[in-house]
Protein backbone atom coordinates (compact mmCIF):
# COMPACT_ATOMS: atom_id res chain seq x y z
CA UNK A 1 0.00 0.00 0.00
CA UNK A 2 1.20 3.54 -0.79
CA UNK A 3 2.76 5.69 1.94
CA UNK A 4 0.67 8.97 2.80
CA UNK A 5 2.80 12.11 2.51
CA UNK A 6 2.12 12.96 5.70
CA UNK A 7 4.19 9.56 7.01
CA UNK A 8 6.93 9.85 4.69
CA UNK A 9 10.07 11.68 5.80
CA UNK A 10 10.23 15.60 4.96
CA UNK A 11 12.60 14.90 2.10
CA UNK A 12 10.07 12.46 0.63
CA UNK A 13 7.36 14.28 1.13
CA UNK A 14 8.83 17.36 -0.66
CA UNK A 15 9.65 15.37 -3.79
CA UNK A 16 6.42 13.92 -3.99
CA UNK A 17 5.00 17.46 -4.15
CA UNK A 18 7.53 18.56 -6.94
CA UNK A 19 6.60 14.94 -8.95
CA UNK A 20 3.06 15.40 -8.48
CA UNK A 21 3.43 19.15 -9.50
CA UNK A 22 5.14 18.28 -12.90
CA UNK A 23 2.84 15.34 -13.19
CA UNK A 24 -0.13 17.77 -13.24
CA UNK A 25 1.77 20.32 -15.52
CA UNK A 26 2.31 17.47 -18.09
CA UNK A 27 -1.11 15.95 -18.29
CA UNK A 28 -2.48 19.60 -18.73
CA UNK A 29 0.36 20.07 -21.69
CA UNK A 30 -0.55 16.84 -23.46
CA UNK A 31 -4.63 17.33 -22.53
CA UNK A 32 -4.33 19.85 -26.24
CA UNK A 33 -2.36 17.98 -28.26
CA UNK A 34 -2.73 20.38 -31.10
CA UNK A 35 -0.61 22.97 -28.48
CA UNK A 36 1.59 20.90 -27.90
CA UNK A 37 2.69 20.72 -31.53
CA UNK A 38 2.07 24.08 -32.42
CA UNK A 39 4.97 24.73 -29.99
CA UNK A 40 7.04 21.92 -31.17
CA UNK A 41 6.82 23.20 -34.94
CA UNK A 42 5.36 26.76 -35.54
CA UNK A 43 8.90 28.65 -33.99
CA UNK A 44 10.72 27.41 -36.91
CA UNK A 45 8.73 29.48 -39.23
CA UNK A 46 9.81 32.39 -37.03
CA UNK A 47 13.30 32.44 -37.90
CA UNK A 48 12.42 31.49 -41.44
CA UNK A 49 12.61 34.95 -42.88
CA UNK A 50 15.82 35.66 -41.37
CA UNK A 51 17.37 32.79 -43.65
CA UNK A 52 15.51 34.10 -46.61
CA UNK A 53 16.83 37.52 -45.78
CA UNK A 54 20.26 36.73 -45.31
CA UNK A 55 20.38 34.92 -48.76
CA UNK A 56 18.93 37.75 -50.23
CA UNK A 57 21.24 39.97 -48.89
CA UNK A 58 24.68 38.17 -49.57
CA UNK A 59 23.32 36.00 -52.11
CA UNK A 60 24.42 32.66 -50.42
CA UNK A 61 24.94 30.91 -47.02
CA UNK A 62 28.11 32.79 -46.03
CA UNK A 63 28.68 36.13 -45.21
CA UNK A 64 32.21 37.74 -44.70
CA UNK A 65 31.37 40.16 -42.10
CA UNK A 66 29.39 37.91 -40.01
CA UNK A 67 32.98 35.65 -39.89
CA UNK A 68 35.02 38.68 -38.92
CA UNK A 69 32.74 39.17 -35.91
CA UNK A 70 31.89 36.10 -34.88
CA UNK A 71 34.29 33.82 -35.88
CA UNK A 72 32.02 31.75 -38.36
CA UNK A 73 30.33 33.06 -42.17
CA UNK A 74 27.36 30.78 -41.46
CA UNK A 75 24.56 32.26 -40.51
CA UNK A 76 22.03 29.88 -40.64
CA UNK A 77 23.64 28.21 -37.45
CA UNK A 78 23.86 31.09 -36.24
CA UNK A 79 20.08 31.45 -36.44
CA UNK A 80 18.90 28.36 -35.29
CA UNK A 81 20.86 28.45 -32.39
CA UNK A 82 19.70 31.76 -31.10
CA UNK A 83 15.86 31.11 -32.46
CA UNK A 84 15.96 27.02 -30.05
CA UNK A 85 17.40 29.05 -27.13
CA UNK A 86 15.11 31.80 -27.21
CA UNK A 87 12.07 29.69 -27.29
CA UNK A 88 13.43 28.53 -23.45
CA UNK A 89 12.54 32.48 -22.77
CA UNK A 90 9.56 32.34 -23.92
CA UNK A 91 8.16 28.71 -22.36
CA UNK A 92 9.52 29.76 -18.73
CA UNK A 93 9.16 33.47 -18.71
CA UNK A 94 5.70 33.23 -19.76
CA UNK A 95 4.83 30.28 -18.22
CA UNK A 96 5.85 30.24 -14.57
CA UNK A 97 3.52 33.50 -14.36
CA UNK A 98 0.80 32.50 -16.48
CA UNK A 99 0.73 28.92 -14.47
CA UNK A 100 0.07 30.61 -11.26
CA UNK A 101 -2.86 32.88 -13.12
CA UNK A 102 -4.22 29.62 -14.14
CA UNK A 103 -4.59 28.12 -10.92
CA UNK A 104 -6.33 31.46 -9.84
CA UNK A 105 -8.15 30.87 -12.79
CA UNK A 106 -9.12 27.43 -12.22
CA UNK A 107 -10.13 28.31 -8.36
CA UNK A 108 -7.26 26.08 -7.51
CA UNK A 109 -4.71 28.68 -6.03
CA UNK A 110 -6.36 28.84 -3.04
CA UNK A 111 -6.39 25.03 -2.11
CA UNK A 112 -2.79 25.30 -3.10
CA UNK A 113 -1.53 27.82 -1.03
CA UNK A 114 -3.28 26.45 1.66
CA UNK A 115 -2.05 23.03 1.47
CA UNK A 116 0.72 21.80 4.08
CA UNK A 117 4.27 21.94 2.69
CA UNK A 118 6.87 24.57 1.42
CA UNK A 119 5.52 26.50 -1.56
CA UNK A 120 8.80 26.79 -2.88
CA UNK A 121 8.11 22.84 -3.96
CA UNK A 122 5.35 23.70 -5.51
CA UNK A 123 7.27 26.59 -7.52
CA UNK A 124 10.02 23.81 -8.06
CA UNK A 125 7.42 21.60 -9.26
CA UNK A 126 6.11 23.79 -11.71
CA UNK A 127 9.41 25.17 -13.15
CA UNK A 128 10.03 21.64 -13.69
CA UNK A 129 7.03 21.26 -16.10
CA UNK A 130 8.19 23.98 -17.56
CA UNK A 131 11.22 22.84 -18.83
CA UNK A 132 10.50 19.52 -19.46
CA UNK A 133 8.57 20.84 -21.96
CA UNK A 134 11.04 23.55 -23.10
CA UNK A 135 13.40 20.79 -23.61
CA UNK A 136 11.24 18.65 -25.37
CA UNK A 137 10.08 21.54 -28.13
CA UNK A 138 13.96 22.92 -28.13
CA UNK A 139 14.56 19.68 -29.65
CA UNK A 140 12.08 19.38 -31.61
CA UNK A 141 12.69 22.37 -33.79
CA UNK A 142 16.53 21.13 -33.56
CA UNK A 143 16.19 18.14 -34.84
CA UNK A 144 13.64 19.85 -37.91
CA UNK A 145 16.51 22.23 -38.42
CA UNK A 146 18.99 19.67 -38.56
CA UNK A 147 17.38 17.99 -41.14
CA UNK A 148 16.46 21.04 -43.32
CA UNK A 149 19.40 23.67 -42.42
CA UNK A 150 21.84 20.76 -42.93
CA UNK A 151 23.27 21.60 -39.70
CA UNK A 152 26.10 19.72 -37.26
CA UNK A 153 26.08 17.88 -35.02
CA UNK A 154 27.60 15.52 -31.98
CA UNK A 155 27.30 13.82 -29.08
CA UNK A 156 30.33 14.83 -27.97
CA UNK A 157 29.13 18.97 -28.63
CA UNK A 158 25.23 18.09 -27.05
CA UNK A 159 26.81 17.05 -23.87
CA UNK A 160 28.48 20.75 -22.52
CA UNK A 161 25.36 22.41 -24.56
CA UNK A 162 22.95 20.52 -22.49
CA UNK A 163 24.77 21.54 -19.62
CA UNK A 164 24.48 25.25 -20.62
CA UNK A 165 20.92 24.49 -21.23
CA UNK A 166 20.63 23.53 -17.68
CA UNK A 167 22.43 27.33 -16.24
CA UNK A 168 20.26 29.01 -18.26
CA UNK A 169 17.02 27.19 -17.10
CA UNK A 170 18.32 28.34 -13.58
CA UNK A 171 18.30 32.14 -14.74
CA UNK A 172 14.86 31.88 -16.08
CA UNK A 173 13.51 30.20 -13.32
CA UNK A 174 14.74 32.73 -10.75
CA UNK A 175 13.32 35.55 -13.72
CA UNK A 176 9.74 33.40 -13.53
CA UNK A 177 9.63 33.16 -9.91
CA UNK A 178 10.00 37.40 -10.09
CA UNK A 179 7.26 37.40 -12.46
CA UNK A 180 4.93 34.70 -10.69
CA UNK A 181 5.42 36.71 -7.53
CA UNK A 182 4.61 40.11 -9.70
CA UNK A 183 1.45 38.09 -11.15
CA UNK A 184 0.91 37.05 -7.53
CA UNK A 185 0.21 40.55 -6.32
CA UNK A 186 -0.63 42.95 -9.31
CA UNK A 187 -2.22 39.80 -10.97
CA UNK A 188 -1.69 40.93 -15.13
CA UNK A 189 1.98 40.33 -14.82
CA UNK A 190 1.23 39.90 -18.65
CA UNK A 191 2.97 43.64 -19.86
CA UNK A 192 6.02 43.21 -17.70
CA UNK A 193 6.63 39.63 -19.09
CA UNK A 194 6.50 40.81 -22.46
CA UNK A 195 8.51 43.99 -21.69
CA UNK A 196 11.63 41.79 -20.24
CA UNK A 197 10.90 40.13 -23.22
CA UNK A 198 11.58 42.85 -25.31
CA UNK A 199 14.95 43.62 -23.77
CA UNK A 200 15.77 39.15 -24.14
CA UNK A 201 14.92 39.92 -28.14
CA UNK A 202 16.39 43.01 -29.01
CA UNK A 203 19.50 43.02 -25.97
CA UNK A 204 20.39 39.85 -26.32
CA UNK A 205 22.51 38.16 -29.76
CA UNK A 206 19.35 35.95 -30.94
CA UNK A 207 19.99 37.29 -33.97
CA UNK A 208 22.76 39.18 -34.10
CA UNK A 209 25.94 39.48 -32.31
CA UNK A 210 26.14 41.51 -29.23
CA UNK A 211 29.27 43.20 -30.79
CA UNK A 212 27.29 44.61 -33.29
CA UNK A 213 25.07 46.15 -30.86
CA UNK A 214 26.34 50.18 -29.29
CA UNK A 215 28.39 50.10 -26.56
CA UNK A 216 25.30 50.76 -23.69
CA UNK A 217 23.31 48.39 -25.06
CA UNK A 218 25.96 45.59 -24.71
CA UNK A 219 26.21 46.45 -21.21
CA UNK A 220 22.27 45.67 -21.15
CA UNK A 221 22.89 42.69 -23.08
CA UNK A 222 25.68 41.44 -20.54
CA UNK A 223 23.64 41.60 -17.47
CA UNK A 224 20.63 39.26 -19.49
CA UNK A 225 22.01 35.17 -18.92
CA UNK A 226 20.71 34.06 -22.40
CA UNK A 227 22.97 36.43 -23.67
CA UNK A 228 25.91 34.22 -22.39
CA UNK A 229 24.51 30.86 -23.46
CA UNK A 230 24.22 31.93 -26.46
CA UNK A 231 27.56 32.74 -26.85
CA UNK A 232 28.69 29.53 -25.08
CA UNK A 233 26.84 27.37 -27.10
CA UNK A 234 27.73 29.16 -30.38
CA UNK A 235 31.46 28.39 -29.54
CA UNK A 236 31.05 25.23 -28.94
CA UNK A 237 28.72 24.31 -32.06
CA UNK A 238 30.28 26.69 -34.22
CA UNK A 239 33.57 27.31 -33.70
CA UNK A 240 34.32 23.89 -31.78
CA UNK A 241 35.91 25.28 -28.26
CA UNK A 242 35.56 23.59 -24.83
CA UNK A 243 33.90 24.36 -22.36
CA UNK A 244 37.76 25.32 -20.61
CA UNK A 245 38.31 27.69 -23.05
CA UNK A 246 34.77 29.75 -21.84
CA UNK A 247 35.47 29.45 -18.31
CA UNK A 248 34.23 33.41 -17.92
CA UNK A 249 31.46 33.17 -19.65
CA UNK A 250 29.95 30.46 -17.74
CA UNK A 251 31.52 31.81 -14.48
CA UNK A 252 29.08 35.01 -15.68
CA UNK A 253 26.04 32.94 -16.09
CA UNK A 254 26.41 31.67 -12.67
CA UNK A 255 27.01 34.75 -10.99
CA UNK A 256 23.89 35.85 -12.66
CA UNK A 257 21.93 32.79 -12.36
CA UNK A 258 22.37 32.97 -8.36
CA UNK A 259 21.64 36.66 -8.10
CA UNK A 260 18.16 35.99 -10.05
CA UNK A 261 17.36 32.68 -8.52
CA UNK A 262 17.77 34.70 -4.77
CA UNK A 263 15.95 37.59 -5.78
CA UNK A 264 13.46 35.54 -6.84
CA UNK A 265 12.48 33.15 -3.99
CA UNK A 266 12.66 36.30 -2.13
CA UNK A 267 10.45 38.37 -3.99
CA UNK A 268 7.97 35.38 -4.09
CA UNK A 269 8.05 35.47 -0.44
CA UNK A 270 7.62 38.63 0.40
CA UNK A 271 4.92 38.88 -2.34
CA UNK A 272 2.92 35.73 -0.69
CA UNK A 273 2.96 36.76 2.55
CA UNK A 274 1.28 40.17 0.76
CA UNK A 275 -0.96 38.35 -0.63
CA UNK A 276 -2.28 36.17 2.14
CA UNK A 277 -2.72 39.41 4.79
CA UNK A 278 -4.88 41.72 2.35
CA UNK A 279 -6.75 38.31 1.45
CA UNK A 280 -6.20 38.80 -2.33
CA UNK A 281 -4.83 35.53 -3.04
CA UNK A 282 -7.67 33.80 -5.54
CA UNK A 283 -8.54 37.62 -7.09
CA UNK A 284 -7.62 38.11 -10.90
CA UNK B 1 -47.33 48.58 -18.03
CA UNK B 2 -49.64 49.06 -21.16
CA UNK B 3 -48.63 49.36 -24.47
CA UNK B 4 -50.65 52.55 -25.18
CA UNK B 5 -49.05 54.06 -21.94
CA UNK B 6 -46.80 57.61 -23.43
CA UNK B 7 -44.05 56.58 -21.47
CA UNK B 8 -43.99 53.06 -22.62
CA UNK B 9 -44.07 54.52 -26.13
CA UNK B 10 -41.14 56.74 -25.23
CA UNK B 11 -38.80 53.87 -24.06
CA UNK B 12 -39.39 52.04 -27.76
CA UNK B 13 -36.19 51.53 -30.04
CA UNK B 14 -36.86 51.48 -33.39
CA UNK B 15 -34.68 48.84 -35.35
CA UNK B 16 -33.78 50.03 -38.69
CA UNK B 17 -34.49 46.91 -40.82
CA UNK B 18 -33.61 46.32 -44.88
CA UNK B 19 -30.82 47.45 -46.85
CA UNK B 20 -31.31 51.55 -46.64
CA UNK B 21 -29.97 54.66 -45.45
CA UNK B 22 -31.08 54.47 -42.29
CA UNK B 23 -29.95 51.46 -41.69
CA UNK B 24 -26.53 51.53 -43.13
CA UNK B 25 -26.07 54.83 -40.90
CA UNK B 26 -27.30 52.57 -37.79
CA UNK B 27 -24.90 50.41 -38.61
CA UNK B 28 -21.88 52.44 -39.33
CA UNK B 29 -22.74 54.12 -35.63
CA UNK B 30 -22.48 50.40 -34.22
CA UNK B 31 -19.04 50.14 -35.47
CA UNK B 32 -17.75 53.29 -34.44
CA UNK B 33 -19.08 52.51 -31.04
CA UNK B 34 -17.16 49.47 -30.93
CA UNK B 35 -14.20 51.41 -32.42
CA UNK B 36 -14.90 53.59 -29.48
CA UNK B 37 -15.30 50.55 -26.56
CA UNK B 38 -11.68 49.50 -28.24
CA UNK B 39 -10.02 52.58 -27.05
CA UNK B 40 -11.26 52.94 -23.98
CA UNK B 41 -10.70 49.38 -22.78
CA UNK B 42 -7.01 50.40 -24.63
CA UNK B 43 -6.40 53.40 -22.83
CA UNK B 44 -7.34 52.13 -19.08
CA UNK B 45 -4.28 50.01 -19.66
CA UNK B 46 -1.15 52.81 -20.33
CA UNK B 47 1.49 50.88 -19.71
CA UNK B 48 0.22 48.35 -21.68
CA UNK B 49 -1.16 50.67 -24.63
CA UNK B 50 2.79 52.09 -24.60
CA UNK B 51 4.48 48.82 -25.21
CA UNK B 52 2.61 48.00 -28.07
CA UNK B 53 3.12 51.20 -29.50
CA UNK B 54 6.89 50.81 -29.28
CA UNK B 55 6.32 47.43 -30.30
CA UNK B 56 6.48 47.84 -34.02
CA UNK B 57 10.35 49.41 -33.91
CA UNK B 58 11.21 46.51 -31.10
CA UNK B 59 10.18 44.23 -34.05
CA UNK B 60 11.78 45.57 -36.70
CA UNK B 61 15.20 46.33 -35.56
CA UNK B 62 16.33 42.50 -35.18
CA UNK B 63 15.40 42.66 -38.96
CA UNK B 64 17.64 45.95 -39.52
CA UNK B 65 20.25 44.83 -37.47
CA UNK B 66 20.85 41.19 -38.36
CA UNK B 67 20.73 42.89 -42.00
CA UNK B 68 23.51 45.29 -41.62
CA UNK B 69 25.77 42.60 -39.93
CA UNK B 70 25.25 40.68 -42.94
CA UNK B 71 26.59 42.73 -45.21
CA UNK B 72 28.76 45.28 -42.80
CA UNK B 73 26.87 48.23 -44.06
CA UNK B 74 23.87 49.85 -45.92
CA UNK B 75 24.35 48.71 -48.81
CA UNK B 76 24.04 44.96 -50.91
CA UNK B 77 24.98 44.33 -53.74
CA UNK B 78 22.90 41.30 -54.27
CA UNK B 79 20.00 43.03 -53.22
CA UNK B 80 20.79 45.63 -56.10
CA UNK B 81 20.93 42.78 -58.16
CA UNK B 82 17.68 41.38 -57.33
CA UNK B 83 15.32 44.35 -57.12
CA UNK B 84 17.90 47.18 -58.53
CA UNK B 85 18.39 49.00 -55.04
CA UNK B 86 20.77 47.78 -52.38
CA UNK B 87 19.75 50.09 -49.39
CA UNK B 88 18.75 47.55 -47.43
CA UNK B 89 17.49 50.24 -44.15
CA UNK B 90 14.67 51.51 -46.97
CA UNK B 91 13.70 48.00 -48.07
CA UNK B 92 13.19 46.73 -44.92
CA UNK B 93 11.33 49.52 -43.30
CA UNK B 94 8.91 49.91 -46.48
CA UNK B 95 8.26 46.07 -45.77
CA UNK B 96 8.16 46.01 -42.48
CA UNK B 97 5.56 48.49 -41.36
CA UNK B 98 3.13 45.65 -43.39
CA UNK B 99 3.95 43.09 -40.51
CA UNK B 100 1.47 45.07 -38.33
CA UNK B 101 -1.40 45.61 -40.45
CA UNK B 102 -1.04 41.40 -41.09
CA UNK B 103 -1.23 41.44 -37.19
CA UNK B 104 -4.90 43.73 -37.60
CA UNK B 105 -6.37 41.41 -39.75
CA UNK B 106 -5.24 37.87 -37.97
CA UNK B 107 -5.61 38.90 -34.00
CA UNK B 108 -7.11 42.73 -33.59
CA UNK B 109 -10.15 41.57 -35.89
CA UNK B 110 -9.28 37.72 -35.80
CA UNK B 111 -10.30 37.45 -31.73
CA UNK B 112 -12.36 40.56 -31.70
CA UNK B 113 -15.88 37.81 -30.94
CA UNK B 114 -13.13 35.84 -28.91
CA UNK B 115 -12.55 38.53 -26.36
CA UNK B 116 -16.41 39.18 -26.22
CA UNK B 117 -16.15 35.72 -25.13
CA UNK B 118 -13.54 35.96 -22.41
CA UNK B 119 -14.98 39.40 -21.46
CA UNK B 120 -18.67 37.03 -21.06
CA UNK B 121 -20.33 39.42 -22.95
CA UNK B 122 -20.63 37.93 -26.43
CA UNK B 123 -24.54 36.95 -25.72
CA UNK B 124 -25.28 40.39 -24.81
CA UNK B 125 -23.77 41.37 -28.43
CA UNK B 126 -25.54 38.57 -29.89
CA UNK B 127 -29.09 39.69 -29.06
CA UNK B 128 -28.17 43.29 -29.86
CA UNK B 129 -30.42 44.56 -32.94
CA UNK B 130 -27.38 45.27 -35.26
CA UNK B 131 -24.80 43.03 -37.49
CA UNK B 132 -22.45 40.83 -35.51
CA UNK B 133 -19.59 41.95 -37.77
CA UNK B 134 -19.89 45.21 -36.74
CA UNK B 135 -17.72 44.37 -33.73
CA UNK B 136 -15.11 43.13 -35.73
CA UNK B 137 -15.37 46.17 -37.83
CA UNK B 138 -15.45 48.27 -35.06
CA UNK B 139 -12.18 46.53 -33.55
CA UNK B 140 -10.34 46.48 -37.47
CA UNK B 141 -10.95 50.53 -36.95
CA UNK B 142 -9.69 50.92 -33.58
CA UNK B 143 -6.55 48.52 -34.36
CA UNK B 144 -5.81 50.05 -37.88
CA UNK B 145 -5.82 53.64 -36.17
CA UNK B 146 -3.16 51.85 -33.57
CA UNK B 147 -0.81 50.22 -35.49
CA UNK B 148 -0.87 53.78 -38.15
CA UNK B 149 0.12 55.58 -34.91
CA UNK B 150 2.50 52.94 -34.04
CA UNK B 151 3.72 53.33 -37.67
CA UNK B 152 4.95 56.83 -37.47
CA UNK B 153 6.34 56.16 -34.26
CA UNK B 154 8.88 53.49 -36.22
CA UNK B 155 9.11 56.24 -39.42
CA UNK B 156 10.54 58.49 -36.60
CA UNK B 157 12.58 56.09 -35.38
CA UNK B 158 14.51 55.25 -38.33
CA UNK B 159 14.23 58.88 -40.09
CA UNK B 160 16.52 59.49 -36.41
CA UNK B 161 18.75 56.72 -36.53
CA UNK B 162 19.27 56.03 -40.43
CA UNK B 163 17.80 58.52 -42.61
CA UNK B 164 15.69 57.12 -45.23
CA UNK B 165 15.51 57.90 -48.99
CA UNK B 166 12.05 57.58 -49.63
CA UNK B 167 10.25 58.78 -52.90
CA UNK B 168 7.96 61.84 -51.51
CA UNK B 169 5.89 61.98 -54.80
CA UNK B 170 5.07 58.21 -54.63
CA UNK B 171 3.72 58.35 -50.98
CA UNK B 172 0.04 59.01 -52.84
CA UNK B 173 0.01 56.05 -55.03
CA UNK B 174 1.28 54.05 -52.32
CA UNK B 175 -1.07 54.99 -49.74
CA UNK B 176 -3.87 54.38 -52.10
CA UNK B 177 -2.29 50.30 -52.63
CA UNK B 178 -1.95 50.44 -49.04
CA UNK B 179 -5.52 51.21 -48.56
CA UNK B 180 -6.70 48.04 -51.42
CA UNK B 181 -4.64 45.83 -49.36
CA UNK B 182 -6.28 46.93 -46.19
CA UNK B 183 -9.95 46.15 -47.63
CA UNK B 184 -8.77 42.28 -48.85
CA UNK B 185 -6.53 42.06 -45.26
CA UNK B 186 -10.01 43.26 -43.64
CA UNK B 187 -12.02 40.33 -45.64
CA UNK B 188 -9.15 37.87 -44.03
CA UNK B 189 -9.50 39.19 -40.92
CA UNK B 190 -13.06 38.49 -41.13
CA UNK B 191 -12.73 34.90 -42.36
CA UNK B 192 -10.32 34.49 -39.25
CA UNK B 193 -12.75 35.81 -36.84
CA UNK B 194 -15.55 33.09 -37.68
CA UNK B 195 -12.89 30.60 -37.31
CA UNK B 196 -12.32 31.65 -33.49
CA UNK B 197 -15.87 31.80 -33.38
CA UNK B 198 -15.79 27.76 -33.88
CA UNK B 199 -12.51 26.86 -32.81
CA UNK B 200 -11.45 26.58 -29.56
CA UNK B 201 -8.15 27.39 -29.93
CA UNK B 202 -8.25 29.97 -32.26
CA UNK B 203 -5.31 31.38 -31.13
CA UNK B 204 -3.20 28.43 -33.14
CA UNK B 205 -4.95 29.47 -36.13
CA UNK B 206 -4.26 33.33 -35.80
CA UNK B 207 -0.57 32.59 -35.18
CA UNK B 208 -0.25 29.45 -37.77
CA UNK B 209 -1.48 31.87 -40.39
CA UNK B 210 0.27 35.26 -39.22
CA UNK B 211 3.27 32.80 -39.85
CA UNK B 212 2.47 31.77 -43.13
CA UNK B 213 1.75 35.19 -44.20
CA UNK B 214 4.78 36.72 -42.82
CA UNK B 215 7.30 34.05 -44.52
CA UNK B 216 4.91 34.22 -47.69
CA UNK B 217 5.53 38.89 -47.66
CA UNK B 218 8.29 39.59 -49.35
CA UNK B 219 9.16 42.06 -46.12
CA UNK B 220 12.77 41.51 -45.42
CA UNK B 221 13.12 39.83 -48.59
CA UNK B 222 12.38 40.05 -52.55
CA UNK B 223 10.09 37.50 -53.22
CA UNK B 224 12.69 35.85 -55.38
CA UNK B 225 14.24 33.97 -53.38
CA UNK B 226 11.16 31.77 -52.28
CA UNK B 227 10.83 28.72 -53.55
CA UNK B 228 8.26 28.84 -56.85
CA UNK B 229 5.02 27.40 -55.36
CA UNK B 230 5.40 29.58 -52.30
CA UNK B 231 5.87 32.79 -54.75
CA UNK B 232 2.43 31.45 -56.67
CA UNK B 233 0.85 31.15 -53.10
CA UNK B 234 1.33 34.57 -51.75
CA UNK B 235 -0.74 35.82 -54.56
CA UNK B 236 -3.71 34.83 -52.99
CA UNK B 237 -2.48 36.70 -49.98
CA UNK B 238 -2.89 40.88 -50.62
CA UNK B 239 0.23 41.63 -48.70
CA UNK B 240 2.92 40.70 -51.51
CA UNK B 241 1.44 42.37 -54.16
CA UNK B 242 0.62 45.34 -52.04
CA UNK B 243 4.75 45.35 -50.57
CA UNK B 244 5.98 45.16 -54.38
CA UNK B 245 3.48 48.12 -55.83
CA UNK B 246 4.07 50.37 -52.26
CA UNK B 247 8.17 49.62 -52.99
CA UNK B 248 7.85 50.52 -56.89
CA UNK B 249 6.66 53.88 -55.71
CA UNK B 250 8.49 54.99 -52.42
CA UNK B 251 12.08 53.15 -53.28
CA UNK B 252 14.26 54.58 -56.74
CA UNK B 253 15.62 52.70 -59.12
CA UNK B 254 13.41 49.66 -57.57
CA UNK B 255 12.96 47.13 -59.85
CA UNK B 256 9.29 45.13 -59.49
CA UNK B 257 9.87 41.40 -59.02
CA UNK B 258 6.61 40.49 -60.27
CA UNK B 259 5.07 42.01 -63.51
CA UNK B 260 1.30 42.93 -63.31
CA UNK B 261 -1.06 45.53 -62.13
CA UNK B 262 -1.08 45.38 -58.58
CA UNK B 263 -4.26 48.04 -58.48
CA UNK B 264 -6.17 45.35 -60.78
CA UNK B 265 -4.76 42.86 -58.31
CA UNK B 266 -5.77 44.26 -55.23
CA UNK B 267 -8.83 44.91 -56.00
CA UNK B 268 -9.62 41.52 -57.66
CA UNK B 269 -8.50 40.09 -54.16
CA UNK B 270 -10.28 42.51 -52.28
CA UNK B 271 -13.73 41.67 -53.56
CA UNK B 272 -12.95 38.36 -52.96
CA UNK B 273 -11.33 38.05 -49.36
CA UNK B 274 -14.55 40.79 -48.15
CA UNK B 275 -16.96 38.42 -50.15
CA UNK B 276 -15.39 35.21 -48.67
CA UNK B 277 -14.99 36.62 -45.15
CA UNK B 278 -18.82 37.56 -44.98
CA UNK B 279 -19.58 33.95 -46.23
CA UNK B 280 -17.96 32.19 -44.09
CA UNK B 281 -18.70 34.12 -41.04
CA UNK B 282 -22.23 33.86 -41.62
CA UNK B 283 -22.00 30.27 -41.65
CA UNK B 284 -19.68 30.02 -38.49
CA UNK B 285 -22.35 32.44 -36.79
CA UNK B 286 -25.57 30.34 -37.69
CA UNK B 287 -23.65 27.05 -36.81
CA UNK B 288 -22.54 27.91 -33.37
CA UNK B 289 -25.62 29.63 -32.16
CA UNK B 290 -27.52 26.29 -34.06
CA UNK B 291 -24.98 23.91 -31.41
CA UNK B 292 -25.20 26.84 -28.34
CA UNK B 293 -21.49 27.08 -28.58
CA UNK B 294 -21.30 31.07 -28.22
CA UNK B 295 -20.27 30.25 -24.66
CA UNK B 296 -17.93 27.75 -24.85
CA UNK B 297 -14.23 28.00 -24.75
Amino acid sequence: MMQSAYEQSPWRSNLFVVWNELVKNMKFLMAYPVIFIFWAIFPIFWFIPFILQGEAFVGGLQSANFAQITGSGEYVPFIVIGAVLNSYVNTLLYGMGESIRREAYQGTLDYVFAAPCNKAYVLIGKALSESVSSTIFAASQLAISTLLFGINLTLGMMLPVFFIVILLILGLYGLSLVLAALSLMYKQSHDVSETIGYVFYVFSPVRYPIESLPFWAQIIGKLIPLTYALIIVRSIMLLGMGLSALYWEILALLIIDAFLILAGFYMFNWMENKTKKSGTISHY
Amino acid sequence: MEKSNKEYRLREVKCPAGFNWVNLKAELRAVWESNVKAWKIDLAYPVSFIRQLISPVVFMLPYLLYGLVLIGGRYSENLKQLVGTGDVVAFIFTGYIMMGFIGTAVWAMGFSMRREQWFGTLEAIYVTPASRLGQVLGMALHSTVHQGAGTIIQFIFIYATFGLALNIGGILPALGIFALMMFALYGFGIVISALSLILKEGWIVSDSFYSIMTILSPVAYPLTVLPTLAQQASAIFPTAPALIGMRSFLIDNYVPEVVGNVFLHLIVLGAVWILFGVFVFHLADKYVRKRGMLKKF
